[in-house]
C-alpha cells in the first residue's frame, strides 16, 4: 500500500517537473499531456484504482500549479475550465483502459499457467499405466513450478493411514506438524480458502517447528477420501495464491478420478478373469467327468457280469472281464495322475529334479514301460547317432512320453503305425518326436492342443474321447524342464508332437563317450 | 513260484478293502498272511510272528510307516516291500534309504505285488554267488575279484567306474538301488562333478552289455525307476513293469 502511494506520488512529481520544464523553457502553454503519461504508467504498473487516484491528483496539481491564479484551485479564465475538465475526463478514461488491460494480461498469464499445469498433470496421468505411476511427475511439477518448496502426495489403501506415494523432497519422509492448513472448497463462485486446522491424524511425531507452513488438499473420490496433496511453503510467502490453489485443487480432483478409474478397471479385470477361469473350470470338469465315467461304466458293466450268479460265463470270459476291469482301472489311475499334475503345475508347486540323461535310454525305457498303452500298434524308434545327453526330470519325461503314447492310442484305430524319433535341433536342444499314421488334427486346431481353456472343437478325424488334459500336462511338464512342445502334421499322415529339451552342459570328468550315442 | 510257497507275510495296510483283497489273494497263492492296520499293531505283530517279509503301506493312521521300517531294521534284515502313492517319489526314496527293499506304487494290481514279493523272497534266500565269488545272473557273470564281466562267455570291457556301478546294481539284484545309494557306493560321500553323469554311466553299461548279447537275453536287465533309482532284474522276473509306470 505504502509502496503504491509512493509510486503515485513519484509519478506525479516527475510529471509536474516535466510539465514545468516544457511550459517554461519550450514556451508551450499547455503541457498537461505529460500528466496523462504518468496516469498511463501508474495504470500499467498498479492497476485501475491507482490510475484513477493519479488522474484526480494530476487534475488538482495542474490546476494549482499551472493555471492562473497559480497557487490556488481558482480558475480565472473560464476557457481554462473546459480544458481542465477535459483533462480530468481523459485522465480517468486512459487510466481505466490501461488498468483494465493490465488486469486482463495478468489473468491471462494466470490462466495460462493453470492450463499448462493441468495439461501436464493430465498428460502424466494419461501416459502412466496407473494413477500411482504418474504421481512422481506431478509432485515434480508442483515443486519445479514453485507452488511449494516441497510437494508430496500421500494415499491410503482401504481404511489404513495415508502413506507418501510420491515425494519431490529428500529421502526422509515428510514430517507433517499437527497444525497445518487445509483448503476449504467454497460453494458457488466463492474462491476456496485455506483454513488452519489441528489434525493429529496426519501429524508426524517427530515434526520439528520449521520456517515452512504445510498445506493439504484432500483427494476425494466417489469411494471416499483417497489421500492428500501436500505442499510446504516458506512462512513469508503466505498461503498459495488463487491460481496455485486452483492448480492444487484440480490436481487433487484429477488424481482422485484417476484412482477411481484404476479401481474400477481393476474390479472389471478381476471379474473378467474370474469369469474366464470359471468357464475353463466348467469345461475341464465336463470333459474330466466324461473321461472318468467312460472307464467307470466299463468297470461296473464287467463287474456286474462277474457278480451275476445267473450269468453263465466260462473261464475265458471271466478272465476277459477281469482284464477289462484292470485295464480301465489303470486308465482311471493315469487320468488321476494327470489331474494331480495339472493342478500342481497350475499351482506352481511341481518342481523338477533335473538330471543328465541319455535320450536313447529314456525312449527305450518309456516304450518298454508303456507298451501296454499302445495295444499292439507297431512302434518304430529312430534315434540319431551321436546325440549328446540332455537335462530332464526322469519322472516328468516318463509322464510326457506316456501321455503322448496314450494320446496316440486314444485317437487312432488299432494297428496304426507309431514312430518315436530323436534328433538335434540347433546346437543346444534335442528333439523327441512322437508321430502317428492316424487321421491327424486340423491345421487350425494344432495350436490349441496344449491349451486348457474353454470348450474346444473336437479335432477333425480324431475320436471325441479324451479331455486333452494329457497334452496340457505334457506342455506343463516340458516347460517345467525348460523345454518347448509343438504340434504339426506328420509325414506319416497323422499328428506329430515335437518335444525339445535342453542339452546337458559339458561337465569336467564326463565319462568317456558321454557325448556319443552310438554303441 | 515255489520258493515263497510256505513264506509268511506281514501285511500292514489301513484300508480294510485293500487289506482284505490282498490277504485273500496272497492266501490263495499259498502264502501265510498276518494283518495289521496301523504302525503300533504292525510292530507287535512283527515281534510276535517274525514274518519272512513285510508289506508296508507308508500312509498309516497312527505314525508314519517309516517308523516301522526303522524299528524292523534295528533287529533284522527281513525284506520290506513298501506300498506308496505315485506322486511321492521323495517318500519312496526315504523308505528305500531307511532300508526298505522295494516298492509298489498304488494303485497296484495284485499280480504286480506278487511278482515283487517273489523277487524279494528269492533274493532273501541268498545271492547266486559261485564258489569263486563271482555272481551269475542269467548269461551275465560278474567276477568281483578279477574285475571281469562276461555275457554268455563273451568278455565285456567296462571302465573301472562302470564296473563299480554294475557291481553295486548286481549286488542288489531284485531290489531298487536309489540314485543316492549308488552314488555313495561308487563315488563315496564326497561325490564330484562326474557323478552327475550316473545315468550316462548306466547307459554305457547297458550298451556294452547289449553289444555282447546278440540274442537279447539280457534285454531290460537294468531297469530304470524314474526319479528313484535302478533295479537289476533277477532271472525269472516275468513282469518287468512296476507300479511306477502307470
Amino acid at each position: 500500500m505504502a509502496l503504491a502511494a509512493a509510486a503515485i506520488v513519484a509519478a506525479l512529481v516527475v510529471a509536474t517537473l516535466a510539465v514545468a520544464a516544457v511550459e517554461s523553457w519550450a514556451g508551450i502553454t499547455d503541457a498537461s499531456a505529460a500528466y496523462l503519461l504518468a496516469v498511463v504508467a501508474v495504470a500499467v504498473w498498479l492497476g485501475t484504482v491507482a490510475a484513477v487516484i493519479t488522474a484526480v491528483g494530476a487534475f488538482f496539481l495542474y490546476n494549482a500549479l499551472f493555471i492562473e491564479p497559480i497557487g490556488t484551485l481558482l480558475v480565472s479564465d473560464p476557457r481554462e475550465w473546459l480544458n481542465l475538465l477535459l483533462f480530468l475526463f481523459l485522465g480517468l478514461v486512459v487510466g481505466q483502459l490501461a488498468g483494465r488491460q493490465r488486469e486482463r494480461a495478468e489473468s491471462a498469464l494466470l490462466r495460462e499457467r493453470q492450463a499448462r499445469a493441468l495439461y501436464e498433470v493430465s498428460r502424466a496421468l494419461a501416459a502412466a499405466s496407473s494413477a500411482r505411476e504418474a504421481l512422481p511427475a506431478i509432485v515434480g511439477m508442483l515443486s519445479s513450478d514453485r507452488v511449494g518448496s516441497r510437494a508430496w502426495i500421500s494415499l491410503s489403501d482401504a481404511a489404513g493411514p495415508e502413506r507418501p506415494a510420491a515425494d519431490s523432497g529428500g529421502p526422509a519422509a515428510p514430517a507433517v506438524p499437527a497444525s497445518h492448513r487445509v483448503v476449504r472448497r467454497a460453494a458457488g463462485n466463492e474462491p476456496p480458502a485455506w483454513v488452519r486446522v489441528h489434525d493429529p491424524r496426519y501429524a508426524h511425531p517427530g515434526a520439528a517447528p520449521s520456517a515452512e507452513d504445510t498445506y493439504r488438499v484432500p483427494i476425494e473420490s466417489p469411494g471416499g477420501s483417497r489421500g492428500s496433496v501436500w505442499v510446504t511453503r516458506p512462512r513469508s510467502a503466505g498461503p498459495p495464491g488463487r491460481g496455485d490453489t486452483r492448480v492444487l485443487l484440480s490436481i487433487a480432483d484429477q488424481v482422485g478420478q484417476a484412482l477411481e478409474r484404476d479401481r474400477l478397471a481393476e474390479q472389471a479385470v478381476s471379474a473378467a478373469v474370474a469369469r474366464r477361469s470359471e468357464a475353463a473350470k466348467t469345461a475341464l470338469l465336463d470333459s474330466v467327468a466324461h473321461d472318468l465315467r467312460t472307464p467307470l461304466a466299463a468297470i461296473r458293466a464287467a463287474a456286474g457280469s462277474l457278480a451275476d450268479p445267473e450269468a453263465q460265463l466260462d473261464g475265458g470270459e471271466r478272465l476277459a472281464r477281469a482284464a477289462a476291469i484292470d485295464r480301465d482301472a489303470a486308465r482311471l489311475s493315469r487320468l488321476v495322475t494327470n489331474l494331480l499334475d495339472l493342478s500342481r503345475l497350475e499351482g506352481g508347486d511341481l518342481r523338477g529334479r533335473p538330471a543328465i540323461m541319455v535320450v536313447e535310454d529314456l525312449i527305450a525305457d518309456a516304450v518298454d514301460r508303456h507298451a501296454d498303452l499302445l495295444a499292439g500298434r507297431p512302434v518304430t524308434v529312430e534315434v540319431a547317432e551321436g546325440l549328446p545327453p540332455v537335462v530332464v526330470d526322469a519322472v516328468f519325461i516318463d509322464q510326457v512320453l506316456a501321455n503322448l503314447l496314450e494320446n496316440v492310442a486314444a485317437h487312432t484305430p488299432a494297428g496304426t503305425a507309431v514312430r518315436i524319433s530323436a534328433s538335434m535341433v540347433g546346437d543346444d536342444r534335442v528333439r523327441v518326436t512322437v508321430e502317428d499314421a492316424g487321421a491327424g488334427v486340423a491345421e487350425a486346431a494344432l495350436a490349441s492342443l496344449f491349451v486348457r481353456a474353454g470348450p474346444r472343437p473336437a479335432p477333425a478325424g480324431r475320436g471325441g474321447r479324451g479331455s486333452g488334459i494329457g497334452l496340457v500336462v505334457v506342455r506343463g511338464l516340458v516347460e517345467a524342464m525348460g523345454g518347448t512342445v509343438s504340434a504339426a502334421r506328420s509325414a506319416l499322415g497323422g499328428l506329430r508332437v515335437d518335444v525339445d529339451v535342453p542339452v546337458a552342459p559339458a561337465v569336467i570328468g564326463a565319462p568317456e563317450g558321454a557325448g556319443q550315442g552310438g554303441p | 513260484m515255489t520258493e515263497g510257497a510256505a513264506a509268511s507275510v506281514l501285511l500292514v495296510e489301513d484300508d480294510i478293502a485293500t487289506r482284505a483283497e490282498v490277504t485273500t489273494f496272497l492266501r490263495a497263492r499259498g502264502l501265510r498272511v498276518t494283518e495289521a492296520a496301523d504302525a503300533r499293531s504292525a510292530v507287535l505283530a512283527w515281534q510276535g510272528a517274525r514274518p519272512d517279509i513285510v508289506v508296508l503301506d507308508l500312509g498309516l493312521p497312527d505314525v508314519d510307516g517309516l517308523t516301522v521300517i526303522r524299528r524292523v531294521r534295528r533287529e533284522a534284515t527281513t525284506p520290506i516291500l513298501v506300498l506308496s502313492a505315485r506322486d511321492r517319489e521323495a517318500s519312496k526314496i526315504e523308505a528305500l534309504e531307511l532300508g526298505a527293499d522295494d516298492y509298489v506304487t498304488k494303485p497296484f494290481s495284485t499280480g504286480e505285488l506278487l511278482a515283487r514279493l517273489h523277487a524279494l523272497l528269492r533274493r532273501a534266500a541268498g545271492p547266486a554267488a559261485e564258489s569263486d565269488g563271482a555272481v551269475r545272473l542269467g548269461s551275465l557273470r560278474l567276477d568281483v575279484a578279477r574285475h571281469e564281466v562276461t555275457v554268455g562267455g563273451r568278455p565285456v570291457h567296462l571302465t573301472p567306474r562302470e564296473f563299480e556301478v554294475l557291481k553295486v546294481l548286481v549286488g542288489h539284484a531284485g531290489r531298487v538301488v536309489t540314485h543316492g545309494r549308488l552314488l555313495r557306493a561308487v563315488w563315496g560321500t564326497a561325490y564330484g562333478e562326474e557323478a552327475h553323469y550316473i545315468h550316462v554311466y548306466v547307459s554305457q553299461i547297458r550298451r556294452k552289455l547289449a553289444a555282447a548279447d546278440p540274442d537279447g537275453d539280457l534285454g531290460g536287465l537294468i531297469h530304470a525307476e524314474p526319479g528313484v533309482g535302478y533295479r537289476v532284474m533277477l532271472p525269472g522276473d516275468g513282469d518287468r513293469r512296476t507300479g511306477a509306470g502307470t
